[in-house]
């Protein structure tokens, strides 16, 4: 029964993200296609519009999804469903990361296809790709997570703030990371020790998230 | 199974500028009960403390017997709650919000959903942002009430409606009672509907419940006496009277534990009974509140 | 059946009196037969939009009177007293009549000269209707 309700709301903040999520699509649709033009320009402009659509939907999102729900007043409305704070908060980390997780996953999905196409480019920078791709997931997932649990609109912006100015810092030191860059040249992709200890702890990292934010909603005392 | 729909024993609550203290309530099953007080007095929280919104800091809550908040999935299934602050979503319209509603409870009586829309006068396919605040109201207590549920908890439901839509919610409410196993919990600045449908009232102010009771007997114990007093004599406050007010002879005096003697007591103490009346609910309501906060100044 | 009845809000008397008041008016005027069924509580707390005791305190007081009678699980009606609809038209005159003693009393007026009064008004009466023919 209670699951059905989850799955309910779940697909209701879809529904009510729908703009959002064409906008992304629409945005994600058009850099794909400047990148498949053969000029170096195009390549670059389509890139960086990938990766400011990336950040601006990561921006948004969780305040459209998240932090508008209690700034409208709906949540009495929503909490007067059979469903406890802690289920309320699984169906809100799961519909605005499914949200995020669309373009999100349509970058991957398209970076790495061109990657593997392109003659040109080595195979070596593959892991590298992932762990980049990686950071703003997780920083998607921190700002998700705060704007939830603090039931501020306040402390979202911040965590936004926060995690968007720390993506390039965090970018430039993996890429001077010896241990990262000296396979970047490699005509294969190379899954160091290195390479697997980043990734798992960027998995561990959302998890973490996750967790710590369901422990503190279910402890939560007040809903409304 | 408990035969209370709601249970409230020796509920506590505490925030930095306001304390919710010892509140007992009961509502049986098939009974309505109007919650009235003045602004800030409690009503909210004590609502929102029986809907599992809100946990108590010491205290049982029982609402259709299960225990609140822990219980509280179990028990929403079971009941209709709408509030003052409560708001739909502005972009969808009223027909969304109808099939959301449905899709998640099973026993949405459709039917009953289209007759409300008449009945309300709204239209299914309006945005709630078109909405007057009126409407919103009524397509609020649409959705709750088109589910029929065993329990209706409903703060300020009439709170800002014109005298035509507020006298289709009492409607609505009422019709509620045709089935004896569902109950109804409101609480109403307008003390007018409270006298008329409730079978119980609970009067709270500064966090206190002050009486808590059936209807007919909490009217039954309140009268104002008109006396003509002998000139120079002050009128005694006998037992059972909380205000007395002179102007020269004439008296007026509010009982709130009236007994019939009274009268003779009066008359043997000189002062003549002019007339006894009865007092509307809404004259109760400011006797009380002027009573006690009289008696927290240090009468 | 219950839908002419009305709770006034300006009569300050207690709407279960309103509703004791217009179920004998009912009566006394034959609309409402001896032992003819009347709604039951419950429905008639819900067509007047009033609470569910405040019609069962009306219900309780007519049936002390003798005016219905309810039973578990049948529902109500009117006694079965032949004479019942002249016997409640005559308690209400002599409601009235102890209502104008009393007032006149406060004026200070004795029942003597409150009975002048009363056939100065029955003439007073007598003669605009003459008039109207």
């Amino acid at each position: 029964m209670t699951s059905r309700v989850i799955q309910t709301l779940i697909l209701k903040d879809w529904r009510l993200q729908r703009t959002q999520i064409l906008i992304s699509v629409a945005a994600g649709g058009l850099a794909l296609a400047l990148l498949q033009l053969k000029s170096e320009t195009a390549f670059l402009v389509g890139t960086v519009w990938f990766f400011v659509s990336l950040i601006v939907l990561g921006s948004m999102l969780p305040v459209s999804n998240v932090v508008n729900e209690r700034k409208k007043q709906n949540l009495p409305f929503l909490m007067s469903l059979p469903i406890s704070a802690l289920q309320y908060a699984i169906s809100k980390m799961a519909s605005t990361l499914g949200l995020f997780l669309l373009p999100w996953g349509a970058l991957v999905i398209a970076a790495s296809t061109l990657v593997m196409s392109r003659g040109d480019i080595p195979k070596g920078i593959v892991p590298l790709m992932f762990i980049l791709f990686g950071l703003p997931l997780v920083g998607f997932c921190l700002i998700a997570a705060t704007a939830l649990v603090s039931e501020s609109e306040g402390w979202a912006i911040a965590a936004t703030i926060l995690c968007n100015s720390w993506y390039g810092l965090a970018w430039y030191f993996i890429i001077r990371n010896p241990a990262i860059n000296r396979d970047l040249n490699s005509p294969v992709p190379v899954w160091s020790p290195a390479v697997l200890t980043i990734l798992t702890g960027e998995a561990a990292a959302v998890a973490l998230i996750l967790g710590v934010t369901f422990y503190l909603q279910s402890r939560k005392r007040e809903f409304v | 199974m408990s035969d209370l729909a709601i249970e409230l024993d020796g509920v506590e609550k505490t925030y930095p500028f306001f304390t919710l203290d010892r509140i007992h309530l009961q509502v049986p099953h098939g009974q309505i009960m109007g919650l009235i007080g003045p602004n800030g007095a409690g009503k909210s929280t004590t609502i929102r403390i029986l809907m599992g919104l809100v946990q108590q800091d010491r205290g049982e809550v029982r609402v259709l017997g299960r225990r609140m908040p822990a219980e509280q999935i179990a028990a929403k299934w079971d009941i209709g709650f709408a509030s003052e602050d409560m708001r739909l979503y502005e972009g969808m319209t009223l027909a969304w919000h109808m099939d959301f509603i449905r899709s998640i409870y099973p026993n949405w009586d459709a039917p009953y959903a289209q007759l409300l829309l008449k009945r309300f006068g709204l239209r299914a396919e309006q945005k709630i942002k078109g909405l007057s605040h009126g409407q919103r109201v009524k397509a609020t207590l649409l959705l709750v009430l088109a589910r029929r549920p065993r329990l209706l908890v409903l703060d300020e439901p009439t709170t800002g409606l014109d005298p035509v839509a507020r006298h289709e919610i009492l409607k609505e409410l009422t019709a509620v009672m045709t089935d004896e196993g569902r109950s109804v919990l409101f609480s109403s600045h307008n003390t007018q509907d409270v006298e008329q449908i409730s079978d119980r009232i609970t009067f709270i102010d500064r966090g206190r419940i002050i009486d808590s009771m059936d209807k007919e007997a909490y009217l039954d114990r309140w009268r104002r006496l008109r006396l003509e007093v002998p000139s120079g004599m002050a009128l005694p406050a006998l037992p059972g009277i909380i205000g007395i007010r002179q102007d020269g002879r004439l008296a007026v005096a509010t009982a709130n534990a009236f007994a019939p003697e009274m009268a003779n007591a009066y008359e043997s103490t000189g002062a003549r009974v002019k007339s006894i009346e009865t007092m509307t609910l809404e004259e109760i309501f400011v006797a009380n509140v002027e009573h006690s906060r009289e008696q927290e100044v240090g009468a | 059946m219950s839908s002419s009845f009305v709770i006034s809000q300006t009569d300050k008397r207690p709407i279960y009196l309103q509703i004791m008041e217009q179920i004998k008016q009912r009566i006394a005027v034959g609309d409402w037969t001896e032992g003819e069924a009347i709604p039951s509580i419950r429905q008639l707390a819900v067509d007047l939009q009033v609470s569910v005791i405040t019609v069962k305190r009306a219900y309780l007081e007519l049936e002390r009177e003798g005016v219905i009678v309810t039973q578990q699980g049948r529902g109500s009606h009117v006694a079965s007293k032949p004479g019942l609809g002249m016997r409640l038209q005559q308690e209400e005159l002599e409601k009235h009549l102890e209502q104008a003693v009393r007032l006149a009393d406060l004026l200070g007026i004795r029942p003597k000269d409150l009975a002048a009064r009363l056939r100065e008004t029955g003439d007073r009466r007598m003669e605009k209707e003459g008039e109207q023919v």
